[in-house]
């Protein structure tokens, strides 16, 4: 693999990589066609965090050697101590830094990172890697019934008012608000509980399939936090009822990140019974959808109105319908098959996104019109009703991050067990 | 004023008496050599001569002349007395490190000769205090014979651009090793560490490097333990000459300007690391 990263973007480079470390010992690196794709998860597997960069972040972007034509590109394992030290000082990288070059070179085991500096000055560091096979979360956002879409600065403003050596928060979601507070394993006497509620208003989106409260650890998603703040950009949250992960993404053009953090199992819970993709008990009444519920925008179809059998609803700003399996023929040669079989996305689609300046709104939706259309109401109704749009053609809106967070639901038997999301190593 | 710069009745007694308006001329050069407790003093004519040693393989020497002083009187050709350095730093920076403008403490620092202490008055705002330090029998300092004359290699740079290298150098990397040549890479800091090597190079066309004389490509390898205290003079300089004789040994001078925009020096030497089956 060989790249380069200009100017302001070696700095965003850098923030990721913090935001990595606070995740994980271990950085991995994997070499995509559709980007470089950093992963991290920590020793006990109940954090995993993924940083794609399509090949637009770069300057130039190949991720295999000329040499190398046959065969996957090289993916490595590098100790977080190693690099982090190399992006510790970001207002210096910022200041000095003109150019960074990264290559993997397989036959000498070297990870190379070049700095090229202000007044000629080049630093380049030779990193020592252990190859490893991709690190991917499997963890089916689209199956999430409750979707929040806040501005980091919202989420960053929450987590500021807990302090910094609290864990765990729990955040539990209602159709009239969310409330976070601080979490206790044990009843603590001289132990200072905070809890904040946020009326829904104060979401860019807010989409309550099943009232339910999760308890995560907060420590390790402040890395996300901050670089989505020093980015501006808003964050998505997917999950559950407790015990399932929680996911939180970012999308901006050249890149995308994601955070999937396991949640306490709260012990009255429905059992975990797996028997399939529409999980976990019988007050879900949500069933699988075809398009993944996260910021996919496709401009196109941002002010269609919802497909079939849904009550007209205003085609207003927030969550407009998104039939995008009727929308965008993609042709068969424009799938791309994701490095881990989870479902293909569509290269052409994501061009004419690209190349469509339309400011769309928040809205992904998605097949499931009814959830959509009736974001608010539905956020009063707190109930998921069956999608009107069965087909199984739409996976092709899956983004970049898709590699970290697949539909590859029959497979994936989340565990019961507290504090474990399910990391596979295919 | 309490302290006076003109001589003062009783001053017969002293060999050396020194006196500064600002103590931070000499306080802040001392700091930049103070990686040892002990350091001997030499006075001459010409002014101070402060040096440290480490394992007998480095040595800095801090040079204060004679004309940064307000009055400098040497009543013999040369006097010479070790020092404990940090409690010398001690009392010269008695009455704290405020650097409110307009407000300096004023040194007068006396010595009576061989078996005296080192005598120190300090002034601050009409208050007074005297310190004594014992001296010792000043050992003699290593003579590296590095001579100018048998400089292989010299580059002279901004102390900018090596701050920032030095401060990021891997220190689990046990040795330095700096390479020298008239071609690529010209001028190149590397390390040796536990996750991988790194290397900081420097081309001599670079606007931070004013002078570039290399005649022969030469790598050489240094402690990393015995040059890390030479980021504290790094850190106070503006400009750094670092040059490498036949033999691999090194020396760094630094260019320093105190409070008053006078230049002092600071020069580090350090012999190379050598490997028991390694020619220099």
């Amino acid at each position: 693999m060989k790249c380069s990263i200009e100017g302001n973007h070696v700095k965003a480079f850098g923030k990721a990589i913090h935001a990595l470390a606070r995740i994980g010992e271990d950085l991995w690196l994997d070499p995509l066609e559709k980007g470089l794709a950093l992963r991290a998860v920590n020793s006990a597997h109940s954090a995993y965090a993924c940083f794609l960069f399509s090949p637009l972040f770069f300057q130039h972007y190949s991720p295999r050697l000329s040499t190398q034509t046959l065969g996957t590109p090289v993916k490595c394992q590098l100790a977080m101590k190693s690099i982090l030290p190399l992006f510790r000082c970001l207002a210096t990288i910022e200041r000095n830094v003109n150019r960074c070059e990264i290559s993997i070179s397989s036959d000498e085991n070297w990870v190379v990172f070049q700095f090229y500096c202000r007044h000629g000055i080049i630093k380049t560091h030779n990193l020592s890697f252990q190859e490893s096979e991709a690190l991917q979360a499997v963890f089916p956002t689209n199956l999430c019934p409750n979707v929040l879409k806040a501005q980091a600065k919202l989420l960053g403003d929450i987590a500021r008012h807990f302090p910094t050596s609290q864990e765990e928060v729990t955040l539990a979601i209602s159709p009239v608000r969310v409330t976070l507070k601080n979490y206790y394993e044990e009843e603590c006497d001289r132990a200072m509980y905070t809890e904040m509620s946020l009326h829904p208003d104060e979401f860019d989106y807010y989409q309550v399939g099943i009232d339910s409260h999760i308890t995560f650890c907060l420590k390790e998603l402040r890395g996300l936090l901050s670089f989505a703040e020093s980015h501006g950009l808003p964050v998505c949250v997917h999950f559950g009822p407790s015990g399932k992960p929680v996911s939180f993404s970012l999308d901006d053009m050249p890149l995308t990140a994601t955070v999937v953090l396991a949640t306490l199992e709260e012990r009255t819970s429905d059992p975990p019974s797996q028997t399939g993709p529409a999980q976990t008990g019988p007050t879900y009444r949500w069933v699988p959808r075809m398009c993944p519920p996260y910021p996919v925008h496709p401009p196109s179809t941002v002010h269609r109105p919802p497909c079939g059998g849904a009550p007209s609803a205003p085609a207003s700003a927030s969550p407009a319908a998104h039939d995008g399996p009727h929308e965008s023929p993609v042709l068969a040669e424009d799938r791309v098959l994701s490095s881990q079989a989870s479902p293909v996305f569509s290269a052409a689609f994501h061009l004419r996104k690209l190349l469509d300046l339309q400011n769309p709104s928040p809205p992904w939706e998605e097949a499931v019109p009814t959830h959509n259309t009736d974001a608010e109401a539905a956020a009063a109704a707190a109930t998921a009703t069956t999608p009107s749009n069965n087909q199984t053609t739409a996976i092709e809106d899956m983004e970049a991050e898709s590699i970290c967070a697949t539909t590859k639901m029959a497979a994936n038997t989340i565990p019961a067990t507290p504090l474990a999301a399910k990391v596979m190593r295919p | 004023m309490p302290l006076s710069t003109e001589s003062q009745p009783g001053d017969e007694q002293y060999v050396l008496v020194a006196t500064l308006d600002n103590v931070r001329n000499l306080s802040n050069i001392l700091k930049a050599i103070t990686f040892k407790d002990h350091a001997i003093f030499n006075a001459t004519r010409n002014g101070l001569k402060v040096t440290v040693e480490d394992s007998k393989c480095l040595q800095a020497n801090a040079f204060i002349q004679a004309e940064i002083f307000q009055e400098f009187v040497m009543k013999e050709d040369s006097v010479g007395f070790q020092i404990n350095l940090t409690v010398l730093l001690d009392c010269l920076t008695i009455f704290g490190g405020s650097t409110v403008p307009g407000v300096t403490t004023a040194l007068r620092m006396c010595y009576s000769g061989y078996g005296f202490p080192l005598t120190l008055f300090l002034e601050e705002g009409g208050v007074v205090t005297v310190c004594k330090i014992n001296t010792q029998e000043p050992e003699e300092p290593i003579d590296f014979d590095f001579c100018s004359t048998d400089v292989t290699n010299k580059v002279i740079l901004q102390s900018d651009s090596l701050r920032e290298a030095f401060s990021e150098l891997d220190m689990t990397s046990e040795i330095l090793q700096i390479t020298m040549s008239p071609c690529q890479p010209f001028f190149r800091l590397s390390t040796f560490g536990n996750s991988g090597n790194a290397h900081y190079d420097y081309p001599k066309d670079s606007d931070m490097m004013e002078l570039f004389q290399c005649t022969t490509t030469q790598t050489n390898k240094y402690k990393m333990s015995l040059l890390k205290p030479s980021t504290k003079a790094l850190a106070l300089s503006c400009k750094v000459s670092v040059r490498t004789d036949s033999r691999g040994f090194l020396s760094l001078q630094y260019l320093v300007r105190n409070d008053d925009g006078q230049i002092c020096f600071v020069e580090y030497f350090c012999s190379p690391d050598e490997e028991v089956d390694e020619e220099s």
